[in-house]
C-alpha cells in the first residue's frame, strides 16, 4: 500500500471515528434498551433534545423522577442514573417493571397531552 | 387517527367485550331453558362419563374415525383453532396492554412464534374458503354468511401481520386491527362462530346419546 493512501485511510477512519463518538455523546435518538435479555421489539425512537424542545420540558425531573417511599421527590431528579438502575425487568408493588415504565412515562403523558405517539409501532420502528 | 384508535381501544372494546362474556352467558342460558322446556327428557340419559369420553376423543387430533378419514383437514382445523386461540392471548403487545390498563400481565410468546402462528391462521382460513367453494359436500351446506364469518375470523390476524410488519399505513391498519377484533369478539356468541361456545354440549349430548341408547361409540 502506498503510504499516501495509507494516510488518507488513516484519517479517514478517524474522521468517522471521531465524528460517530461524538454523535452517541451529544444526540441521544433512541432510548436504550441494553437492559433487556432479548428485546422483541425495535428499540423506540426518542430523539431527546428536539423532543424536549419540542414539548417544552425544562425540568429534566418531568421524567428523570426520583420516588421514596411511594412518594415523588419535588426537587430532585435522576438524570445522573439509568432508568434500569430503578425499574427492574420484573417490577415489584408499586414500582413498575422497565418496560411499564417506558410506556407509561412516554405513552401516559402523550395520552394526556393530546400529542405524540401512542400506537406500539409508532415508537417501536421497525 | 389517534382519537380513533382510543375510541377502538377504549369505549368499543368495552361495549365488544360485555357483548362477547354477556352474550356468551346469555346464549347458554337460553339454550339450556329451552332444553328445559322442551326437551326435558334428554337429561334422563345425559351422563359425565359418555360426556367427557366423548369430548376426549374428539378433542385429541386422529382419536376419532372421521379425523382419521380426513387427515389434511384434520391436521389444519387443530393447528387453526389452537393458533386462533392462543396467539391473541399470549400475544406480548397485548399483554403490555392490559398490564397498562388493569395491571395484570401473564406469560407471552416471543413474536417470532407469534408471528408464526398468525401465518398459519391465515393461511388455515384461505383453506377453509377454498374447502367450502370446491368439496361439494361442503358447498352445499354453506351460505353467504359462512363467507362473513371466516372474514371476521381472519380480519384480525390479517390486519395484526400488516400492522407487526408495518407494512401500508401503519397507524390505520392498528386501527383496523383494534376494530376488528372488537367485531369479533362481539359477533362470536350471535353467529355460528357460538361453536365454540355449544360444541362441548354438543358433544357431551352425542356421546350420551350413543352411549347411554345406542350402546354405541360415536367417535
Amino acid at each position: 500500500m502506498k503510504t499516501v493512501t495509507r494516510i488518507a485511510l488513516s484519517l479517514a477512519i478517524g474522521i468517522v471515528l471521531a465524528i460517530t463518538s461524538a454523535w452517541s455523546q451529544d444526540d441521544m435518538t433512541i432510548v436504550d434498551n441494553a437492559a433487556f435479555d432479548n428485546p422483541q421489539r425495535t428499540p423506540s425512537v426518542f430523539v431527546h433534545d428536539a423532543h424536549n424542545e419540542a414539548a417544552g420540558i425544562d425540568d429534566c425531573a418531568e421524567c428523570h423522577h426520583v420516588y421514596e417511599d411511594g412518594k415523588r421527590l419535588e426537587d430532585e431528579s435522576s438524570e445522573d442514573q439509568s432508568c434500569s438502575e430503578c425499574h427492574d425487568l420484573k417490577g415489584s408493588g408499586g414500582q413498575p417493571s422497565l418496560i411499564k415504565a417506558f410506556h407509561t412515562s412516554c405513552k401516559g403523558c402523550h395520552q394526556a397531552q393530546k400529542k405524540g405517539p401512542i400506537m406500539c409501532g409508532e415508537c417501536h420502528i421497525k | 387517527m389517534h382519537t380513533f384508535y382510543n375510541f377502538v381501544s377504549g369505549p368499543l372494546a368495552w361495549v365488544a367485550f360485555i357483548l362477547f362474556f354477556g352474550g356468551s352467558i346469555y346464549r347458554i342460558a337460553s339454550m339450556l331453558k329451552l332444553v328445559a322446556e322442551k326437551e326435558r327428557f334428554i337429561f334422563s340419559y345425559m351422563s359425565w362419563r359418555y360426556s367427557l369420553r366423548s369430548i376426549l376423543h374428539w378433542i385429541i387430533p386422529f382419536a376419532t374415525v372421521n379425523w382419521r378419514r380426513q387427515p389434511v383437514l384434520t391436521v389444519v382445523t387443530f393447528t387453526f383453532h389452537l393458533c386462533l386461540l392462543a396467539t391473541p392471548i399470549f400475544l406480548l403487545s397485548h399483554v403490555v396492554l392490559w398490564d397498562e390498563a388493569f395491571n395484570v400481565s401473564w406469560w407471552t410468546l416471543p413474536d417470532a412464534v407469534a408471528d408464526v402462528m398468525t401465518i398459519i391462521v391465515i393461511l388455515g382460513a384461505v383453506y377453509f374458503l377454498v374447502r367450502r367453494v370446491t368439496q361439494p359436500e361442503v358447498k352445499f351446506v354453506t351460505s353467504a354468511s359462512d363467507f362473513v364469518i371466516l372474514t371476521i375470523v381472519a380480519a384480525p390476524f390479517i390486519t395484526g401481520f400488516l400492522a407487526y410488519h408495518q407494512w401500508l399505513s401503519y397507524p390505520l391498519m392498528m386501527c383496523l386491527h383494534v376494530l376488528a377484533g372488537d367485531i369479533l369478539l362481539a359477533a362470536m356468541p350471535f353467529t355460528r362462530l357460538s361453536h365454540m361456545l355449544f360444541s362441548p354440549f354438543t358433544r357431551a349430548y352425542m356421546g350420551s346419546e350413543f352411549g347411554k341408547v345406542r350402546h354405541a361409540r360415536d367417535w
